[in-house]
């Protein structure tokens, strides 16, 4: 029993944090999908910590980390879509001034 | 080698959660694009001190393209994509440091404090790691395989088609 | 067929014929004046020869009418339809210009018949209704000229007073009819002891209402609103005499007691009355006071123990007092006025119509040997031989002196002076009736033995003072006449002229003592009532207003309440609508938080339950 484990957890956990500040925080669609980035990043570390040091023989942790990748990357591509779309929309993607769901 | 990997891990995982701080402290939108590529590396970093090479491989080579991809979009979008303006563009600063603080203490809180059993000792080495994924990948988790395949199109898709510009009505 | 009921039934079935042809009222009112003398007449010789005759119609259970023509009775309705028909002469002069001939010929028909029925009337109750039935009569006919200022209310003042008065009448009714067990008159006669002196009050009181005495003589004076015919028959000979007839007839029954308090009444009646008289401004109203004066003094004679005085009295004033009035008639249509002033000098305008009426007046003042004088000497006979002799003397005595002394007066303002006459139609008419009446005035007085006869009752005859009464009286009568003619009335009276004017009326007389009271009394109870019904309409709107509060209550409070309600989900919709704000770092904001509270409950249910 290890701290490693711990270690990794830490980690992940404090990127899970930042990521969360991140999406949280940030005014602009690109920075706040970064944050998400991060906070994907940060469950990915984990998944993978667990695999390591708790079932390294099953590889369905793997896959459970290569599904996470996955899903970064299509969530960036639809995400920037979407932002082009915005910019061509209404000249920004400030989310400031995405208001227009109000109510 | 458990002290070398303990070592390892922390230094990455150090590394990663001090980029990723850069990534919204840094003013320029490039720099904080490629903090972000530098926090991915050095997680994919962490995956290889982990004996996860074929992850951390993957994790390297994805995360640097994609990263590229998103500091051409920051410079696209921004208004200030160089940073020299030094425009604060953060809103609800204290919520969002609150939210990330707790969440932060409570993913250590639940990491200290749960006894996660005994560790493993013994690892495939990577070769039969690869394998062993391939395996799961068509066998098992075949469905799996497939509804990322389907989802993956889907994105593609409808990332395509929301970035299309429509078709514009030539007034005569 | 029965001549009683000839006597009642001629008059009214004329009356009823002349309401229904409206033509010729006057001929066929003396047609039926004519018929019911010639009835009364035969009842007379009847009774001279001693036949008494009965009527008996039936009534009641045990009960019937009795109509019945004793020698008192037949006397009496010999008297009505003499007065009657030859004041239905003298009408039809009277009424020669006036438009509603029909309506009064038929009421002076219905009340002749209605005074017959009341002197031949053997049983209470057809007595009681004639009494009433004479009084509406009075009522018709002293209001005959409704559209003249004052007439109305003469005749309401005259029906209410003596309507008032009949109570006693009606309660004197009851206590003799239930005391004997049956209605008939005579056999109620008997009755003795405290019944007897109370009914005989109560009879007084009706009598006193009937016959204009003290204090009910008011009426009489205002009645003089009426056409003078019927001042000569009503209120002279027949209606007022009503009072007196129920006495004298009931005089049997009556104990000394009573009998006491009857010439007391009569006597101040005579007084005040007389000096009211002498008082008086009008001729006809001087003539009604006049009247009450008499009757006055045929109470005392009844006081006095002596009705047949009192009888005597009456049939002669009957002729009398309605030949003054005719008189006054004719007077009246010459100058268009009853006030004295205005007659100056008519007696030497109208001499012969004058000397009638000096000759009454005469005779009413008690000169032999003119009818007035034996009726007068009677009565003070009779009151000298009474127990109360020195009340009833001076009374008397009195009576003789003021009756004098008025009628003088009236004479010489009648014939000093000077005054514009007018031409007046249908004299001969007039004249005619005036001429008989008068005649009846002069030589009723031979007749008297023979209704003493016929009566079977005797005058009192004292041996030692046989000729005091004589001298007393005569004595008294030319006093008043000298008095009357040769004085001024302000040195006669003096302080009490103006009292006298106002008809010597105490305390402000019965304006003043009843009628502001009962006004009063009536206004109040109408205030009450007002009030009473504004408290039920204020309950009911109370109510309504209760009613309305409530629904208010129900609408403003209770929607009140349930209207703040929804205002307060409203806003709190409007509340949880800033949620939706739109912005996605908010949303992002509230779905971390809501996805730790998430986490937060797995743990612990997951901890709990392990």
């Amino acid at each position: 029993m290890g701290p490693e484990l711990v270690i990794a957890l830490i980690a992940g956990a404090a990127l899970f944090g930042v990521g969360i500040y991140g999406a949280l925080s940030q005014t602009n669609l690109v920075m706040i999908m970064m944050g998400v980035e991060l906070v994907l990043a940060g469950a990915m570390v984990n998944m993978l910590a667990f695999w390591r040091y708790l079932h390294p023989d099953n590889p369905a942790g793997q896959m459970f980390v290569l599904i996470i990748m996955t899903v970064m990357a299509i969530e960036m591509s639809v995400g920037f879509g979407v932002a082009i779309a915005r910019f061509r929309a209404k000249g920004s993607v400030e989310m400031e001034e995405a208001a227009e769901l109000k109510g | 080698m458990m002290t070398a990997q303990m070592f390892f891990i922390a230094f990455f995982g150090l590394a990663a959660v001090w980029f990723g701080i850069v990534v919204f402290r840094t003013f320029s939108m490039v720099r904080s694009a490629l903090a972000l590529l530098f926090s991915q590396t050095a997680l994919g970093a962490m995956f290889l001190s982990m004996q996860a090479e074929f992850l951390g491989v993957l994790q390297i080579m994805m995360m640097a393209t994609e990263m590229s991809i998103m500091a051409i979009f920051m410079v696209m979008f921004m208004m200030d994509p160089g940073g020299l303006g030094e425009m604060e563009m953060t809103h609800q600063k204290r919520l969002s440091l609150v939210t990330g603080f707790v969440s932060f203490v409570a993913a250590v809180m639940i990491a200290v404090f749960v006894d996660w059993g005994p560790m493993a000792n013994t690892f495939p080495d990577a070769a039969q790691q690869t394998v062993d994924l391939g395996l799961e990948l068509l066998g098992r988790s075949m469905l799996i395989f497939e509804m990322a395949g389907i989802t993956i199109l889907t994105a593609m898709i409808a990332a395509t088609a929301v970035a299309i510009q429509p078709a514009k009505k030539v007034s005569q | 067929m029965n001549l009683i009921a000839i006597a009642i039934l001629a008059p009214l079935s004329m009356a009823l014929l002349t309401m229904l042809l409206r033509r010729q009222p006057a001929a066929l009112a003396l047609l039926g004046a004519a018929a019911g003398l010639l009835a009364s007449l035969g009842l007379l010789t009847d009774a001279f020869n001693g036949r008494g005759s009965e009527l008996i119609l039936p009534g009641l259970p045990d009960m019937p009418l009795r109509l019945v023509a004793t020698p008192l009775t037949a006397l009496l309705s010999t008297l009505v339809a003499v007065v009657c028909s030859l004041v239905m002469v003298y009408a039809v002069g009277y009424m020669k210009k006036d438009n509603e001939k029909v309506r009064f010929f038929a009421t002076l028909l219905l009340f002749a018949s209605a005074m017959q029925t009341l002197v031949l009337a053997g049983d209470w109750i057809l007595l009681l209704s004639a009494w009433e039935l004479i009084g509406l009569s009075s009522y018709l006919l002293i209001g005959f000229w409704y559209s003249k200022p004052g007439v109305k209310t003469a005749a309401t003042r005259a029906f209410l007073v003596t309507r008032s008065a009949d109570l006693g009448l009606y309660i004197a009714t009851f206590i003799l009819v239930t005391s004997a067990g049956s209605t008939d008159i005579a056999a109620t006669l008997d009755t003795r002891g405290g019944l007897a002196v109370a009914a005989g009050l109560l009879l007084l009181i009706a009598a006193m209402g009937k016959s204009a005495q003290t204090p009910l003589h008011d009426w009489l004076q205002r009645a003089m609103a009426g056409p003078t015919p019927v001042s000569a028959l009503l209120h002279s000979a027949t209606l007022v005499a009503a009072g007196a007839i129920l006495l004298i007839r009931t005089a049997p029954m009556l104990p000394p007691e009573t009998l006491l308090v009857i010439g007391i009444v009569g006597g101040v009646t005579t007084v005040v009355t007389g000096l009211m008289a002498l008082g008086e401004s009008d001729l006809k109203r001087m003539l009604a006071a006049s009247t009450s004066s008499q009757y006055g003094l045929m109470l005392v004679a009844v006081g006095a123990g002596v009705p047949m005085a009192a009888l005597l009295h009456l049939i002669a004033h009957a002729a009398i007092k309605s030949s003054l009035f005719l008189g006054a008639g004719v007077f009246q249509h010459s100058r268009d006025s009853t006030v004295l002033d205005k007659l100056r000098g008519i007696g030497r305008d109208r001499p012969k119509i004058f000397s009638g009426f000096v000759l009454a007046a005469l005779a009413l003042a008690g000169v032999p040997p003119l009818s007035g004088f034996f009726s007068k000497d009677a009565i003070i006979a009779a009151s000298m031989n009474s127990a109360n002799i020195w009340i009833l003397l001076p009374f008397a005595l009195a009576g003789t002196l003021l009756t004098g002394s008025y009628m003088a007066r009236a004479l010489r303002l009648l014939w000093q002076g000077n005054g514009k006459s007018r031409s007046v139609d249908g004299l001969a008419w007039m004249g005619a009736g005036l001429a008989g009446l008068v005649f009846l005035a002069i030589i009723l007085g031979a007749a008297f033995p023979a209704v003493e006869s016929l009566l079977g009752a005797r005058l009192p005859e004292n041996s030692q003072v046989q000729f005091l009464p004589v001298v007393l009286g005569l004595s008294a009568a030319l006093c008043g006449l000298a008095l009357g003619w040769f004085v001024p009335v302000h040195r006669l009276l003096g302080p009490l002229l103006p009292w006298s004017r106002q008809g010597f009326a105490i305390a402000g007389g019965f304006d003043n003592l009843i009628i502001r009271p009962v006004f009063f009394i009536a206004r109040t109870c109408e205030k009450l009532e007002r009030l009473l019904y504004e408290s039920v309409l204020a309950t009911g709107r109370a109510g309504l207003r209760l009613g309305q509060a409530v629904r208010l209550n129900d609408e403003q409070g209770i929607d009140g309440i349930i209207f703040s309600f929804v205002r307060c989900m409203v806003n709190l919709g409007g509340k949880a609508r800033t949620l939706q704000s739109g912005l996605i770092h908010k949303e992002l904001a509230i779905s971390i938080v809501a996805s730790a509270m998430i986490l937060v409950f797995m743990l612990i249910t997951l901890l709990v339950y392990q």
